[in-house]
């Protein structure tokens, strides 16, 4: 089926009151998309300039690349990308078969756990283990996606759901070991995350 | 010093292995047809390059879009298309005393780069004349055609000029590794 009327029917079925959702039905010949009426003539000479360039922010939300759809991606999808996932901690925490989370006074450990937070999520399965908000608690699902403030987790229910991360706990589990990981010092951009230098000491906040 | 240098090719042994990552990520996205989530990774993939000074290689650099960084994929995201009717400036087989009346038409930056590329295949052809006289015989009969790759998320363009000057092509001896004919066509020719 065509990706952009899926767009459409989620948006119709958003709008009407919950409970009635499973009654909906939307036959995708009824969709008509409305062109827009006019465009100045100044207008279309300045983006025909800026075409051959970079995306500006600007464009780039209208494309709609900073938004998910909540309701087309099976959580099978993700799955292949969860095994590459594995493999990449694999390569970037230097685990073997049967390694163990080094313990505090391990000589290691400082080094590990600064690795620890430059660990890229996409891919991971997590779960909210202790939240502020109560209906967090217990959601989990694979990450894809990551922003500075918010994860999205997409769940078992092949739902996308937005996650705050300094209100969180996270739970996240590699082979034998299992990680707690608490949001608030997440609290940085992906891109950044790979250089950015950590504190030595941070206090967990709950 | 050699201590430091070792901690350093330490961090960027961690940041080359995320961008790895991160690069098929969004390949396997756009295999899937996730197209926003493969631009995104592409995206997030380029970013982190550029926050930790390092480059990808050019041959991955080119093969995410230009503008969205879908990882453009011939077959599966886009297709190989030719473009269509050359334009009559690049016809023309010796354009560089004509390129000031022909090159009003078109942006200064073009007519710049014609400038500097045709001097240099006229002394290549001068170095080689004795060994290959017949080759721009040939050129000059085939129009060059280009071909491109439309991005499907944001609409660009890619595309490469199609000449037998280049290295991937039939007529250049060093690209064909072995000839393999069925015998009904031979007995056809």
């Amino acid at each position: 089926m065509d990706p952009t009327t899926n767009d459409y029917k989620e948006f119709v079925t958003d709008l009407v009151i919950p409970h009635q959702r499973m009654n909906v039905n939307i036959n995708p010949d009824h969709i008509t998309m409305l062109e827009g009426t006019k465009i100045k003539k100044q207008h279309s000479r300045k983006r025909r300039a800026h075409k051959s360039g970079v995306l500006s922010r600007k464009e780039y939300a209208k494309l709609g690349l900073n938004t998910l759809p909540t309701k087309q991606m099976k959580y099978e999808e993700a799955l292949p990308l969860h095994n590459l996932w594995k493999g990449y901690v694999r390569e970037h925490l230097e685990l073997r078969e049967g390694a163990e989370v080094p313990e505090v006074h391990d000589p290691r450990y400082d080094e590990f756990s600064r690795q620890l937070v430059k660990l890229d999520l996409h891919g991971a399965k997590l779960k909210v283990v202790q939240s502020k908000c109560r209906t967090l608690e217990d959601l989990d699902g694979i990450c894809v996606m990551d922003t500075k403030n918010v994860l999205k987790l997409l769940g078992k229910d092949h739902r996308l759901r937005t996650i705050p991360k300094s209100e969180c706990v996270f739970g996240m589990k590699v082979g034998n070991m299992q990680f707690t990981i608490f949001g608030k010092h997440l609290n940085i951009r992906p891109a950044e995350r790979s250089v950015k230098k950590i504190k030595n000491f941070v206090e967990p906040f709950m | 010093m050699s201590k430091d240098n070792k901690k350093k090719l330490l961090a960027q042994r961690h940041v080359s292995s995320r961008m790895n990552f991160l690069f098929q990520a969004s390949n396997l996205m756009a295999e899937g047809h996730r197209t926003k989530l493969a631009a995104y990774y592409g995206k997030l993939c380029r970013n982190v390059g550029t926050k930790a000074v390092m480059h990808m290689a050019p041959a991955l650099k080119r093969s995410l879009c230009k503008r969205c960084s879908l990882p453009l994929l011939p077959g599966v995201n886009t297709e190989l298309q030719v473009a269509e009717a050359p334009k009559e400036v690049a016809v023309t087989p010796f354009p560089q005393k004509e390129a000031p009346s022909n090159g009003g038409a078109k942006t200064k930056k073009k007519r710049h780069r014609r400038q500097r590329k045709k001097p240099k295949r006229r002394s290549e052809n001068g170095d080689t004349g004795n060994n290959r006289e017949p080759q721009p015989e040939i050129h000059n009969e085939t129009e060059p055609i280009s071909l491109y790759l439309k991005c499907s998320l944001c609409h660009s363009q890619r595309s490469f000029p199609a000449d037998n000057q280049r290295d991937c092509w039939l007529e250049q001896s060093q690209s064909v590794v072995q000839v393999v004919s069925l015998p009904g066509e031979n007995g056809q020719r």
